[in-house]
């Protein structure tokens, strides 16, 4: 139940740098999520919010207080695993109430905790057993019962859920999500897996090669991605990327598309000889019937029931379109596709960066 | 793990799986069962050919059993005993240090500048040298020359020495190296140190403390390189998961990594028991009378009065059959499986 602040963090293992000039504050009761490839430094954040690595340097901040040189211990968080990591040979109830026994606590305090992380977690029938007789599903409830039983001023998740299968995994989401709300306690999560990044958090943070890219509420960060990464990042299936230039507000694409901007998706004025427009499959119309046109060639047909993934390329770049299931389409067909120019977005080729947006 | 049953191969490969591990069993068990019917002839008997069944073609005799618990060849007990305790109490104390020196090199990273490893060499041989040059007595002289080579290579290692550092990969090379040559070559060494000892008032040859500090300076390379590769073994999250959880390190080392190394330990200290029960060479160097173990009590039942093979039979079985109860007691332990659950 505390803020967490980040300043100027840095982190190199030897003479290689991992994390360099990291600034985040996470607000008090926020369920933060850092996202992104692997190898992108999300959990050695993590890792040094927990103290299990030490900065390089920076200052981290609990509330008002430092805890950059604090050992683990003493910074009063609780971290899940994602390999659980239960101690073997202690019972559910025992690993659950080691930490607090260790620290001296009053059994019936003990008692208490334990009888509650139980019942919020569903575990009172498993109390006595050893780890190795639960599920894995299960196994993760505990070990998030040893996070609970601690009280701590923050929880840190490592990838908690990904070893789970995909439909527990989704109940674990919603089971973890509701925790956060009756707990009302500050979470750092970290996934590599943007659905449940964008299903969890309130707020995403989307890292690559130990840098932010974006910091926003799941929703800002689908409808407003600052750059290309988080543009492909973030939705799945990814964005489109179509290269080509802007020039006079009409943008030129290289497969021979062009078509006019709306003044709303790009500030007046702005020219870029190499820019690129991104378009999510999502945001392919039914009927070409506007400006902005593709000439798609199909090469598969993925039929999602609820509607059909057009994977294909236009030009020399793979474009993939979400159109309607009842659509007849066939591999080495060529088809036109409609643009929804309000959806559009417009990037900088050479830095990645959003172009600036018209009112 | 099971990676196949022998159900999956055809009747023929399974005969001969079959037929393989039981001549592999003949090889092994056939020995023990030879030296255990030998234990029960006479000299009649054994001049007069191998004879292979107790009843049917020879008449079982057990003399030499009672010559063994009588003492007519040797103590039996008194050795016994001291091979028990000299053998536990090495194989205690080594397993001990030895994990706690293995979960170190497994768990943190250590620097070493060379030069404070070159400065102990240096110091502890040149002074021992200079000192007795001065007239300094040898026990005096070691003692120093050791003491103030410790203490100055501690402190220089923990200085930013120029040179190349040793980490903990060169560390355990240095632990298996003691490893690496003949005993012999310091039993000699080890007997002349011992000897000094006894000069300079502190009897070690042929003591307890002597013998068991022998076997553990001997035992403790094999325990931490074994232990290192079980501690290795083991996820590091369970031990941060109690890092974050605010408990002392000294308590996750106890009550959470040990448990959890519990099959490695018990074989570790399995090998160790029996590598002191079984050794010889120090045992014949460094006792006479009162340590004495009992590998020396079976290899003199052949030195005193010719090729009594009885009387061999019956020692190599009082010294086989107490480690083979320490084995079944101990292979319990030795299941694996105890990390069962704790991770995926």
């Amino acid at each position: 139940m505390t803020q967490v602040t980040l300043e100027n963090v840095s982190k190199s293992f030897n003479e290689t740098v991992v994390i360099s000039d990291f600034n985040l504050a996470i607000e008090n009761k926020e369920f933060v999520v850092l996202v992104g490839p692997s190898g992108c430094g999300k959990t050695t954040t993590l890792r040094m919010i927990a103290g299990l690595e030490q900065a390089s340097g920076g200052v981290i901040r609990f509330g008002e207080r430092d805890v950059t040189g604090l050992r683990p211990g003493k910074r009063n968080c609780a971290m899940v695993f994602q390999n659980y990591a239960l101690y073997p040979h202690m019972t559910v109830a025992q690993n659950i109430t080691y930490g607090m026994r260790v620290r001296g606590a009053p059994e019936a305090e003990v008692k208490e905790a334990l009888a509650n992380a139980a019942r919020i977690l569903d575990l009172e029938p498993y109390l006595d057993r050893l780890p190795k007789k639960l599920s894995g599903g299960q196994r993760q409830r505990v070990a998030i019962g040893r996070a609970l039983v601690r009280k701590p001023d923050v929880y840190l998740f490592d990838e908690p859920l990904s070893n789970l299968d995909a439909k527990l995994r989704i109940e674990m989401r919603v089971e973890i999500r509701d925790l956060h709300r009756r707990l009302g306690t500050t979470i750092v999560y970290v996934t590599h897996d943007q659905v449940e990044a964008m299903t969890m958090a309130d707020r995403v943070v989307v890292m690559n090669e130990g840098r932010i890219e974006q910091a926003a509420d799941p929703i800002t960060l689908y409808r407003e991605p600052a750059n290309l990464f988080v543009a492909g990042f973030i939705g799945a299936p990814s964005m489109n990327f179509l290269p080509g230039a802007i020039s006079q507000g009409t943008f030129t694409g290289a497969d021979g598309c062009s078509f006019p901007i709306p003044p709303q998706r790009l500030a007046s004025g702005t020219d870029c000889a190499k820019a690129v427009c991104g378009v999510r499959p999502e945001h392919i119309l039914a009927e070409a019937s506007g400006p902005a046109k593709v000439k798609q060639k199909v090469k598969v047909v993925e039929p999602l029931g609820p509607h059909t993934l057009q994977v294909g390329m236009v030009g020399d770049v793979q474009f993939t379109a979400q159109v309607p299931a009842a659509r007849k389409v066939s591999p080495d067909d060529v088809v036109e596709l409609g643009l929804d120019l309000d959806e559009l977005h417009f990037f900088d080729a050479a830095t990645g960066k959003v172009l600036p947006k018209g009112s | 793990m099971r990676i196949g049953s022998a159900a999956q191969f055809g009747p023929v490969a399974r005969g001969f799986v079959i037929g393989g591990v039981l001549a592999w069993a003949f090889v092994t068990l056939f020995p023990f069962y030879w030296t255990f019917v030998t234990s029960f002839k006479n000299l009649r008997i054994i001049v007069g050919g191998p004879t292979y069944f107790p009843f049917i073609d020879f008449q079982p005799s057990v003399h030499g059993w009672v010559e063994l618990f009588t003492g007519v060849r040797g103590n039996m007990f008194k050795n016994l005993a001291n091979s028990t305790i000299v053998g536990v109490s090495a194989a205690v104390v080594a397993t001990l240090f030895g994990t706690m020196a293995a979960y170190a090199l497994a768990r943190y990273r250590f620097r070493v500048p060379l030069l404070a490893g070159l400065a102990f060499a240096v110091i502890a041989i040149g002074g021992y040298v200079a000192l007795t040059e001065l007239g300094m007595g040898r026990f005096g002289a070691i003692s120093l020359a050791f003491a103030v080579a410790l203490a100055t290579s501690i402190v220089l290692g923990n200085l930013k020495l120029p040179g190349p550092l040793l980490g903990n990969e060169d560390i355990i090379f240095w632990f298996i190296s003691q490893r690496m040559f003949p005993p012999i070559v310091s039993a000699f060494a080890l007997f002349l140190l011992y000897s000094e000892f006894g000069k300079a008032g502190f009897k070690m040859t042929d003591t307890y403390l002597g013998l068991t500090l022998c076997y553990v300076a001997f035992s403790l390379p094999i325990v931490v390189w074994l232990m290192r590769d079980f501690f290795e073994a083991l996820p590091p999250e369970v031990e941060e998961a109690a890092i974050v959880d605010d408990v002392p390190v000294w308590r996750i080392f106890l009550q959470i990594v040990l448990p959890m190394v519990m099959p490695g330990l018990a074989a570790t200290f399995m090998i160790t028991l029996a590598f002191v029960w079984n050794e010889y060479l120090f045992a014949l160097f460094l006792t006479n009378t009162q340590w004495q173990t009992l590998p020396i009590l079976v290899a003199s039942q052949i030195s005193q009065r010719g090729d009594e093979w009885w009387a061999l039979s019956t020692a190599a079985l009082t010294a086989i059959v107490p480690m083979m109860l320490v084995v079944w007691l101990l292979g319990r332990l030795m299941r694996s499986g105890l990390m069962l659950g704790s991770i995926k």
